[in-house]
């Protein structure tokens, strides 16, 4: 049998704050997809929400020229991430199929390392059994392509690693390379100002590496040398093209 | 085992197994462990095809596309139709969490009678006996039947109609928390004056450069949502052309202010003057806006919204400079005493602009709008009231929790001797009624949604079940059908004579010339649209003139209240837990009510950040939780509608407090209520109660 040509696909995602509205479709999205479990008003209220994707809302200025800024933060997908040499488990680890950053959740043992020594708080611990508190029926819309994790476990975005997977399965059976566009996300497939743009860093035809190579764009804390793997298109005026 | 075995034999079957370890060890490849990443562990093997089925999402009467993804029988996934018109493949909150209300473990399972109303056990009842109470109740007298149907869907209300027709009841009242926060009932009027056609407008937000919003979030509720953030999305969006610059006018920084380029925080009331203001000034530099034959004092109406005559010079100056402003009347501006002359306006802004049909201007939809006003609601109620309703059937609504109490609906209920409620959820207007008869939820459902307020074309959005219903509930339309008054076997067979009007029509996605293989090309497709984008061009109405609107001060120790419809719709959101959980976009806050304050006011009042506060209106008073809101003017404070449920399941139970509360039973011109002229005070409880917020407390706004 002939060696199967590799694809490198090197993921990335770009988010362009002008577009983007604030309106959290992008963090219910995700929830819905990733079996994310809600943890109630108290538990929220010590900080312990699952997100994998937040909105961020700051404000600049004074009344009356007082203004909200959104940013969509989720795990960034370092290409030198500060959370994987403190794992003494290797839990969280690089994929070198996909080039993104996963947690396995198996091997996690707790000790919440990494979550401290991310610079983006993207990553949530589960202080309980979330999900397992899930009352029937309502379980039965839990994907059967994403685990659900237990009690003791750290979690964070995936770029949705299982849409990933089936679409390069996809295009495998189908004896062709994956298209731009054919694997999006959660987040992205929802956001409805489309202001969320995912896909092959690697190719450089691809909406995602020409959106990223754009004037307006930045990514977050790029001094601590973390490569991210999203870039932010500023927002609010003219800037750039 | 233990127990069993000798320390001998114990021994030796040490010795065999380490023998066997040996043995094996030598077999090809089982001592090396292939590590895995976790994405292809054994038990992350998922056997089997998903199945994808079109359907239409009905949480608000937008109708947008959805592709629902199934697994063995389960609703997995909510996903947005891409080749819908009204979403393209795009979805909101409410949309996504679809699947929580269908599988809510607080669903009504069965049919279900009340021995005393407000009692929540229902006695289960068969089927049989409870279409023999629907039978009895549309056989008696006609005039004595009455309908209270929400916004969606269509095809439910379209069949009412016509059994109304039948039976010789009054027809069927629409009315629900969406439409009412956007006034849909003045934005319709002030259409027919302005156009002469009552219908709903569709504004090209893609095509315009320079956009006015008054109070219309059209990012969060309005309209249709998910279909404006799409076009704001086009507008903002710089591939060739200008970036759109949006302009807002808005007591309080909203979701849909927030992205403003400019906000003015004008006096809620105040925006039809400013539109005045506006239209004056716009003539000086050429409009030609049918202004009236008062004197418009434009330094009066700027000082009244509290904006400096330079500010609004430049406004105008940006608007007259602009290709295709538009102008949006939003219902913040609506719900006044004087809404539809605001409403009127802001549209004859649009028609000095020369907008009518052309792109980034104004449409209007193909159809009439069948939804009604509060007016209607309160005919109804007085019907009610002097026990002329023997029969009420009540279905996708929830009018004792939606409505303000002030207009008596729930004491007006008390003299109907049979109500019957549909409701899938066990809210608060099922808790009292006598019969409860469970419909099946949107995603188990039949049905079809026309798409009036969202979409450039019109649109017959198609319902099917994604899943075999769960549990014993039966669809309305066939449980009213059973009675025999129409000429339809079930659902189904109504809505094929329905869509058969649509057969042979050229142009369209679903092109049949027979029923059967255009009903299985529109189920597959998710509806019947046109290919071609078309609406009807308004012409205008003449001798119509710009109008003075009244807007009015608050005195002092009191506050303009705004009441605002969040991602928990018209508050039926408030039973999944994903929605609770959401956060609020521009507070971050989660699972409760809050009352928005400006810190300047909160000073003044000595109010801190989750300082527990009582508000009061002429109609009632509820409690709320304080949050320092910066972008609120300092005389108003806003209230979130949708939580302080007393019924609707656990999620929703008990948490928060519902605003309806605190609005009046004040009708505008056009017959929505002006919930926008509700003065409340504050008075601190002394009690705290922290909110839980996605954001740090930590110097947000100094020190707590």
């Amino acid at each position: 049998m002939a060696e199967q040509q590799e694809t490198r696909e090197r993921w990335g995602m770009v988010v362009d704050l002008d577009l983007c509205t604030g309106c959290n479709a992008c963090v219910t999205a995700c929830a819905m997809e990733n079996n994310i479990p809600w943890v109630g008003e108290e538990e929220a209220g010590y900080g312990r929400n699952m997100f994998w994707i937040r909105v961020q809302r700051t404000w600049e200025g004074e009344y009356p020229e007082v203004s909200p800024a959104y940013q969509p933060v989720m795990c960034q997908q370092c290409g030198r991430a500060p959370c994987e040499p403190v794992c003494p488990v290797f839990a969280t680890v690089h994929s070198e199929e996909e080039q993104i950053n996963l947690q396995v959740y198996n091997r996690c043992i707790g000790t919440r390392y990494c979550a401290n020594n991310c610079p983006y708080t993207a990553r949530s611990f589960n202080w309980y059994d979330y999900t397992y508190q899930i009352p029937a029926p309502m379980n039965y819309y839990l994907n059967p392509n994403v685990t659900v994790r237990r009690r003791g476990v750290m979690e964070k975005c995936t770029f949705c690693v299982q849409r990933i997977r089936a679409g390069q399965e996809q295009a495998k059976a189908a004896g062709r390379t994956l298209q731009d566009g054919e694997v999006i996300p959660a987040c992205a497939q929802a956001c409805p100002a489309d202001a969320i743009i995912f896909g092959d860093l690697s190719d450089p035809e691809s909406r995602v590496s020409k959106a990223a190579r754009s004037q307006r764009g930045t990514t977050l804390l790029e001094e601590l040398g973390t490569q991210p793997k999203v870039t932010y298109l500023k927002g609010g005026g003219y800037y750039g093209g | 085992m233990s127990d069993t075995i000798s320390r001998r034999n114990f021994l030796k079957l040490s010795g065999l197994s380490a023998a066997a370890a040996v043995l094996t060890g030598c077999g090809p490849a089982a001592r090396y462990v292939t590590r895995r990443p976790y994405y292809e562990m054994p038990e992350y093997a998922v056997l089997g095809e998903s199945t994808y089925f079109a359907t239409t999402c009905i949480e608000c009467p937008a109708g947008c596309g959805l592709i629902m993804r199934t697994f063995e029988g389960r609703a997995i996934k909510a996903e947005g139709n891409p080749a819908h018109p009204v979403n393209h493949g795009k979805l909101c909150s409410r949309g996504l969490t679809g699947v929580q209300g269908l599988y809510n473990p607080d669903r009504i399972q069965r049919p279900g009678k009340r021995a005393r109303r407000g009692n929540p056990t229902l006695e289960p009842l068969d089927w049989d006996t409870a279409l023999g109470v629907v039978r009895e109740a549309l056989n008696g007298a006609g005039a004595g039947v009455a309908f209270y149907l929400g916004l969606a869907p269509d095809h439910l209300y379209d069949l009412v109609l016509e059994l109304t027709q039948a039976i010789g009841a009054p027809p069927p009242v629409r009315f629900g928390a969406l439409g009412m926060f956007e006034a849909r009932a003045t934005l319709v009027e002030a259409v027919r004056q302005v156009f002469g056609e009552a219908r709903f407008p569709y504004f090209d937000l893609a095509g315009a450069d320079v956009v006015v919003s008054f109070g219309a979030n059209f990012l969060e509720t309005w309209l249709s949502p998910v279909a404006y953030t799409r076009g704001f999305s086009q507008f903002r969006r710089t591939d060739g052309k200008k970036r759109g610059y949006l302009i807002s006018f808005e007591a309080r920084r909203s979701l849909t202010s927030g992205v403003a380029d400019e906000w003015l925080p004008v006096p809620p009331g105040t925006e039809g003057q400013v539109a005045l203001a506006l239209g004056s000034l716009l003539q000086s530099r050429g409009w030609k806006v049918p202004l009236g034959a008062g004197q418009v004092d434009v330094e009066a109406s700027a000082a009244a919204a509290g904006i400096s005559m330079e500010r609004l010079e430049q406004l105008a100056d940006r608007i007259a400079r602009a290709e295709h402003p538009l102008f949006l009347p939003g219902g913040q501006a609506l719900a006044h005493a004087g809404g539809l002359v605001a409403a009127r306006n802001i549209l004859l802004l649009n028609l000095a602009a020369g907008n009518m049909g052309r792109p980034g201007g104004i449409f209007l939809s193909p159809s009439r709008p069948d939804s009604g006003s509060l007016r209607d609601v309160q005919a109804l109620i007085e019907q009610m009231r002097a026990g002329k309703v023997e029969t009420l059937f009540i279905h996708g609504a929830n009018p004792v929790f939606e409505l303000p109490p002030a207009l008596g609906f729930t004491e007006a209920l008390a003299n109907v001797p049979r109500v019957i409620s549909f409701a899938s959820f066990p809210d608060e207007t099922a808790l009292q009624s006598d019969y409860v008869l469970p419909d099946h939820t949107p995603l188990e459902s039949w049905g079809y949604q026309r798409t009036l307020a969202g979409s450039d074309r019109m649109i017959f959005s198609s319902l099917q079940p994604v899943v075999v219903p769960l549990y014993d509930t039966r669809a309305t339309a066939d449980v009213l059908l059973s009675a025999g008054k129409l000429p339809y076997n079930d659902e189904v067979t109504f809505l094929q004579s329905k869509l058969a009007t649509l057969l042979n029509e050229p142009g369209v996605t679903v092109e049949a010339t027979e029923i059967a293989t255009f009903w299985a090309r529109y189920l597959q497709a998710g509806g019947w649209w046109t290919q071609q984008a078309g609406l009807t061009t308004p012409t205008n109405q003449p001798d119509l003139q710009v109008e003075m609107a009244q807007g009015a001060a608050a005195p002092e120790g009191q506050f303009r209240l705004i009441t605002y419809p969040t991602h928990l719709g018209d508050g039926s959101g408030a039973n999944r837990p994903w929605l609770q959980e959401t956060p609020s976009p521009s507070t971050t806050v989660m699972w409760n009510t809050w009352v928005e304050v400006h810190p300047q006011l909160a000073e003044k009042l000595g109010l801190k950040d989750d300082d527990v506060v009582r508000v009061t209106s002429p109609s009632g008073s509820i409690e709320a939780v304080v949050y320092l809101f910066p972008a609120i003017r300092p005389d108003t404070v806003a209230i979130p509608f949708g939580q302080g449920h007393t019924a609707l399941g656990r999620w929703a139970e008990g948490r928060g407090a519902n605003p309806a509360v605190l609005l009046g039973a004040q009708l505008n011109e056009a017959g929505d209520l002006a919930y926008g002229d509700v003065l409340v005070t504050l008075s601190p409880t002394g009690r705290r109660r922290p909110l839980s917020r996605l954001e740090s407390r930590a110097g947000v706004y100094g020190e707590h």
